[in-house]
């Protein structure tokens, strides 16, 4: 378990839809044109007669799993879940772009960004935390209905709020595929059901089954080198050379 | 006194160890850039140690780059100044003849592991069928080496070119170029491996190993391992040479 996991609790009765938190983080983030790290989903609204019409806003981003399925779909690690915070994290620098970690997403969190043309998504804000800030989407929210913190800390604001609402915490999670999110969702919330099953593209499905046959492949050329090292020490010269060769040059005269 | 035959070309050479010093430092960059416990060759050890020693992934995926741009340009050079020495070993290392390389190879295989009984055993005399400029091991790294090769540089270049051109709709090509440039390099080093051991270390390519550093080999080796291509050379230039 990471030493800290930062996770968002939200309130989603809270929301009232006013997509602060999408702008307040595409500005904070830079985030291009048509692409955002974060999210409000709205239910089906209920409609009935006055003032019992209803619908339901849900807040949301990168969930920062604890099995993160664009985690297993990197090849080089630049996407990882980092031991010290547990936020799953970009390293830019070793981000070649190939795109694996995008449909791994159950919750869509994921886009290449048209700018820098790598992954990109939910970093809880390093910067403005490097500062003392709250991430963007957190300290924009008029109604506070998105809650950052420490759920490894017991006295941080998002354990009091995942202990005041012991039994009544929802995570979204996907039937094929969990991975274990840390957003929490108190109360009640709706939509639920709209995540995908995690798709690891072909691509990196067929080098994992590849990998141990190259390596077999590798061992046999390895134990092949070791025979002959062995019959070269042991059958002494395995130049049996000499005799063969004259055979060949009284063919040849 | 000896005679001696040429064999390769001071571009030949030069090029021959530049590829072998590119892929050695290609080979120990890259390994520490794959960075996932399912396919990691030698495990998470080895990247993350790597990673720490030159300060981080990033800077060993530029390392990487930067080498695998020069091993190319030295290539491209190569085929500037010998492309006729490259159309030779072309030309050679494609050419087969199947029913005489093939039992080369399979003969070959039985008597450097385990000697010449089995085959006598089984009815076969062990003496090998004469080989051309290249034997059929030697072709058959070769062929790796060239297909492999290409296959692994242009699949580099596009992992190179996938922040400059690539889009979210064609980025499929560069997860391929990861998977292809994967699997070409792990058939390459097995073959490698054989190579490595056949050339450098088995006493009896001796003086082909040398003749990487001299660019000439003996008669008597030339005769011996290499007897269609020294029958074709041992008229030509004795009559007008020597």
């Amino acid at each position: 378990m990471a030493k800290q996991q930062f996770a968002m609790v939200i309130d989603s009765s809270k929301c009232i839809d006013c997509k602060g938190c999408v702008i307040s983080c595409k500005v904070a983030n830079k985030v291009p044109e048509g692409f955002s790290r974060n999210w409000i989903k709205a239910s089906v609204p209920a409609f009935s007669m006055g003032p019992r019409t209803r619908t339901h806003f849900q807040p949301g981003a990168c969930m920062h799993c604890d099995t993160p399925t664009c985690v297993q779909a990197c090849p080089t690690g630049a996407t990882y879940k980092d031991a010290e915070t547990g936020i799953v994290e970009i390293d830019n620098s070793l981000c070649i772009g190939c795109g694996n970690c995008i449909p791994a997403c159950p919750y869509g969190a994921r886009f290449r960004n048209t700018a820098i043309r790598k992954a990109d998504k939910c970093d809880y804000c390093p910067e403005r935390r490097a500062a003392g800030l709250l991430p963007a989407c957190v300290d924009t929210c008029p109604t506070k209905a998105r809650v950052f913190g420490d759920i490894n800390n017991p006295d941080s604001e998002v354990s009091r709020m995942l202990s005041r609402n012991k039994g009544k915490v929802i995570k979204i999670v996907n039937a094929q595929t969990d991975t274990k999110p840390n957003m929490y969702y108190i109360g009640e919330t709706a939509p639920t059901d709209w995540t995908t099953a995690a798709v690891v593209p072909a691509s990196m499905t067929v080098m994992k089954e590849v990998s141990p046959l190259i390596k077999g492949i590798v061992g046999l050329s390895g134990l092949g080198v070791l025979a002959m090292l062995g019959r070269q020490f042991l059958a002494g010269s395995s130049d049996s050379h000499e005799p063969e060769h004259h055979d060949e040059e009284a063919r040849h005269d | 006194m000896t005679r001696l035959f040429k064999r390769h070309d001071k571009s030949d050479i030069f090029i021959h160890w530049f590829n072998a010093a590119c892929w050695l430092l290609l080979l120990v960059t890259g390994v520490g850039l794959i960075g996932n416990p399912d396919i990691d060759p030698v495990g998470s050890w080895y990247p993350d140690t790597l990673r720490t020693l030159v300060g981080g992934g990033g800077n060993l995926l530029t390392i990487h780059v930067v080498i695998g741009f020069a091993w190319i340009l030295g290539f491209l050079w190569y085929l500037t100044v010998n492309a006729r020495g490259a159309a030779f070993f072309l030309r050679e290392v494609f050419m087969v003849s199947p029913a005489r390389d093939m039992a080369w190879m399979i003969k070959k295989m039985v008597l450097m592991t385990l000697g010449p009984k089995p085959l006598k055993m089984i009815g076969m005399a062990p003496e090998l069928p004469e080989q051309g400029f290249y034997n059929m091991g030697q072709k058959a790294f070769a062929q790796a080496s060239v297909v492999g090769g290409v296959v692994i540089a242009v699949t580099g270049v596009i992992m190179f070119l996938s922040d400059k051109v690539f889009t979210a709709e064609t980025a499929w090509i560069v997860s391929w170029s990861v998977t292809l440039h994967y699997i070409a390099v792990g058939l390459v080093f097995a073959g490698l491996l054989v190579h490595v051991y056949m050339a450098a270390i088995s006493p009896e390519e001796r003086p082909g190993f040398r003749s990487m550093f001299t660019g000439h080999v003996p008669e008597d080796y030339a005769r011996h391992h290499h007897g269609l291509w020294y029958r074709e050379i041992s008229s030509e230039p004795a009559a007008k040479g020597e």
